[in-house]
């Protein structure tokens, strides 16, 4: 791995915050990107990531339509990386919105005040990475006991070949505010090109977010991406994750649970075929008392294609009454399709209900051959049970439109 | 064409132990074959073999279905076709509707014959006449194939997508298995109601019950791989008088 010529690439983009110095220098001298001797990377190589040359272009677009799931919702576009005012919705009132690039000294404040802090940017060299060098990103705040009826979309659409894409993204729920979020990755003839994202969201008290994560920038992208979410009191915080294709994708999801009251979810679903490889790292940190986190992944695996589901519940001696759930269940299609799965539980307080599984399975031949006896094709059949196996994840989606494109892209993947 | 099904010395292995060793059987459009045996007679295998299921090794001079070779069909191709197995142990399968599924069924079959698909009006009206003939609550069609239903309930459901397939031939496999009266004369009167001259079927069982409800044109006797022994239905009864080692005395002799 090449660091010194991989930054080299992008050392000369501009800086919009003093912090960004900081991280590049970091990222020059002791921080080195992980190798698979560190142990949550370690079925995980971004040697072919490090190792690649990119461009940073301005490209335009000339239709959106074709990345829009439900044309309603209001829409946040970034083009490699940029803020589009042309292809962008005005936000719902009880929402602010301002790009990272341009944004007011009132806000600035804030920004600042905020960013970075759910990562160890002394440690993780990729949320560094992305620090040092974005471009652009999205500054959104919900206001306090608003309630937004209709769902928010940051749509990051990467366009061209080999670019080098820094998303970032920071999120502020107020006090009892409620929102439903999609973060949806798209990409567009893009062979080589990397996407590295940061979104930091803030969840007040007894406020409610949920945040879809859409993964389709094609499979000749490769993705890491970075969600770093503080809860507080009794606030409700639910990611979804879907994985639709990628080459190379890793997903570090981090709860930091700080308060009593709260409820988490981390639901995940990925299909994977080819050479795929797909990672799902999460963590959930249950720092205090009664709060509980659900967790549920699934995963559908078929020609050679590889994945890792790493889920960590770490419960510190203050967090008693904590329920903690995780579960990782996959399919593999093919005798070549591999899954390292891992669940961790650390718990240092006595008075907890968690558990922890996982399961490797093939499709179950008896379900098959019963629904071919009944007269479906094989392919039917099977598109049946891959669909049956996921609807619980699927099911968790709340929003109707979304819940359609996932189960409608099933269909399609499978037939 | 005056068989609906025409099987000529069947054989089936599995792993190199041969369990169907030359099954001679012809059913006629609307006529009702009963299949008896002592267990292990090769009755579960006959079921699985005309169904499509591969785990067999299987040879034969002939299987033909409606004039057409089965052995050559894919299991899917055998129910569009008209051919229905009532499972023994029907499986659940959770997360998939047991009405999508019939539907999609259905459809596959409509398709096959150059049909449309059902209207849901259609669907709906057959689903709820078919689903009153079998006394299956409505709350079942709605769930996940079998998942959670009762021994009996998996039984009426088998019954329930046979009245929907409507199937030319089809086959039970052991249904009476586990069932107590009252759901076996549920299942039987279901079966009855699908009798019709241009439907046929085997009636696969272990015991003479099942045939007081289902009353067979032609009663076979299956032991160690082959047919020893046919008669009417009256044969059932003499099995059930004096068992199967009556049958066995008699081939060993």
């Amino acid at each position: 791995m090449n660091k010194d010529s991989f930054l080299k690439q992008f050392d000369n983009l501009p800086e919009h915050f003093a912090i960004q110095a900081e991280a590049r220098a970091a990222l020059h001298n002791g921080l080195n990107f992980p190798t698979t001797k560190n142990e949550r990377w370690k079925y995980t190589r971004v040697n072919t990531i490090i190792d690649a040359t990119y461009a940073q272009n301005q490209m335009e677009l000339s239709d959106i339509d074709s990345f829009k799931i439900h044309k309603d919702w209001k829409y946040l576009t970034f083009i490699n990386g940029m803020f589009s005012e042309q292809w962008s919705d005005q936000v719902p009132d009880g929402v602010e919105f301002s790009s990272l690039s341009n944004i007011s000294d009132s806000d600035k404040g804030t920004v600042l005040s905020k960013m970075g802090t759910l990562f160890n940017l002394k440690q993780d060299a990729f949320p560094s990475l992305n620090m040092a060098y974005f471009l652009d990103g999205a500054y959104i705040k919900v206001k306090r006991n608003a309630r937004i009826e209709t769902s928010i979309v940051i749509l990051n659409i990467s366009l061209g070949e080999s670019q080098a894409i820094n998303a970032r993204n920071l999120i502020h729920v107020e006090q009892g505010a409620e929102v439903k979020f999609v973060h949806q990755f798209e990409g567009q003839g893009n062979a080589g090109a990397f996407t590295n994202s940061v979104c930091e969201i803030f969840v007040d008290d007894n406020a409610k977010a949920d945040y879809y994560l859409i993964e389709d920038e094609g499979s000749e992208t490769s993705a890491i991406t970075n969600t770093n979410v503080s809860q507080k009191k009794d606030s409700r915080f639910t990611i979804v994750t879907v994985t639709k294709s990628g080459k190379l994708i890793r997903n570090n999801i981090h709860l930091s649970i700080t308060e009593p009251g709260c409820e988490s979810n981390m639901m995940g679903v990925y299909f994977t075929d080819g050479n795929q490889h797909v990672d799902n790292q999460t963590y959930a940190d249950h720092q205090d008392h009664g709060c509980n986190s659900n967790e549920l992944y699934k995963g559908v695996m078929a020609d050679r294609s590889t994945g890792v589901f790493n889920g960590k519940i770490m419960v510190h001696k203050a967090a008693q009454q904590t329920n903690a759930f995780q579960s990782n269940q996959n399919i593999l299609l093919s005798d070549k399709a591999t899954i390292n799965t891992k669940p961790e539980l650390e718990i240092y307080a006595d008075d907890v209900k968690c558990s922890h599984g996982c399961t490797i399975g093939q499709l179950d031949e008896e379900a098959m051959f019963y629904l071919q006896s009944r007269g479906l094709g094989k392919e039917a059949a099977h598109r049946l049970l891959v669909q049956a196996f996921a609807q619980d994840v699927i099911d968790t989606i709340d929003l109707v439109e979304l819940k359609e494109d996932v189960e409608e892209f099933i269909d399609s993947k499978f037939s | 064409m005056s068989e609906y099904l025409t099987i000529k010395n069947l054989r089936a292995s599995i792993e190199g132990n041969k369990i169907l060793k030359g099954i001679n059987l012809e059913v006629k459009p609307g006529e009702v074959h009963a299949i008896m045996g002592p267990n292990g007679s090769g009755k579960s295998t006959l079921s699985s073999v005309l169904a499509g299921r591969d785990d067999y090794e299987v040879e034969a001079d002939e299987v033909t279905f409606l004039g057409k070779d089965l052995l050559e069909m894919e299991p899917e191709e055998r129910s569009r076709e008209g051919l229905f197995l009532a499972f023994q142990y029907p499986v659940e399968i959770p997360g998939v509707s047991n009405i999508n599924f019939l539907k999609a069924a259905i459809n596959a079959k409509r398709h096959h014959h150059g049909l449309d698909d059902i209207s849901a009006k259609d669907f709906m009206t057959m689903v709820k006449e078919k689903q009153a003939m079998v006394e299956l609550k409505s709350n079942l069609a709605n769930r996940s194939v079998n998942e959670g239903f009762s021994g009996g309930e998996k039984k009426r459901n088998e019954i329930f997508q046979m009245a929907m397939l409507e199937p030319k031939l089809g086959i039970l496999d052991e249904t009476d298995s586990g069932l107590d009266i009252d759901a076996l004369k549920i299942v039987s009167n279901g079966v009855n109601k699908l009798r019709s001259e241009d439907r046929s079927f085997i009636v696969i069982t272990h015991y003479q019950r099942l045939l007081e409800y289902i009353v067979p044109d032609y009663v076979h006797v299956l032991f160690e791989g082959r047919i020893v022994k046919s008669g009417g239905k009256e044969l059932a009864l003499e099995l059930e008088e004096k068992g199967y080692d009556w049958i066995k005395e008699e081939v060993e002799a």
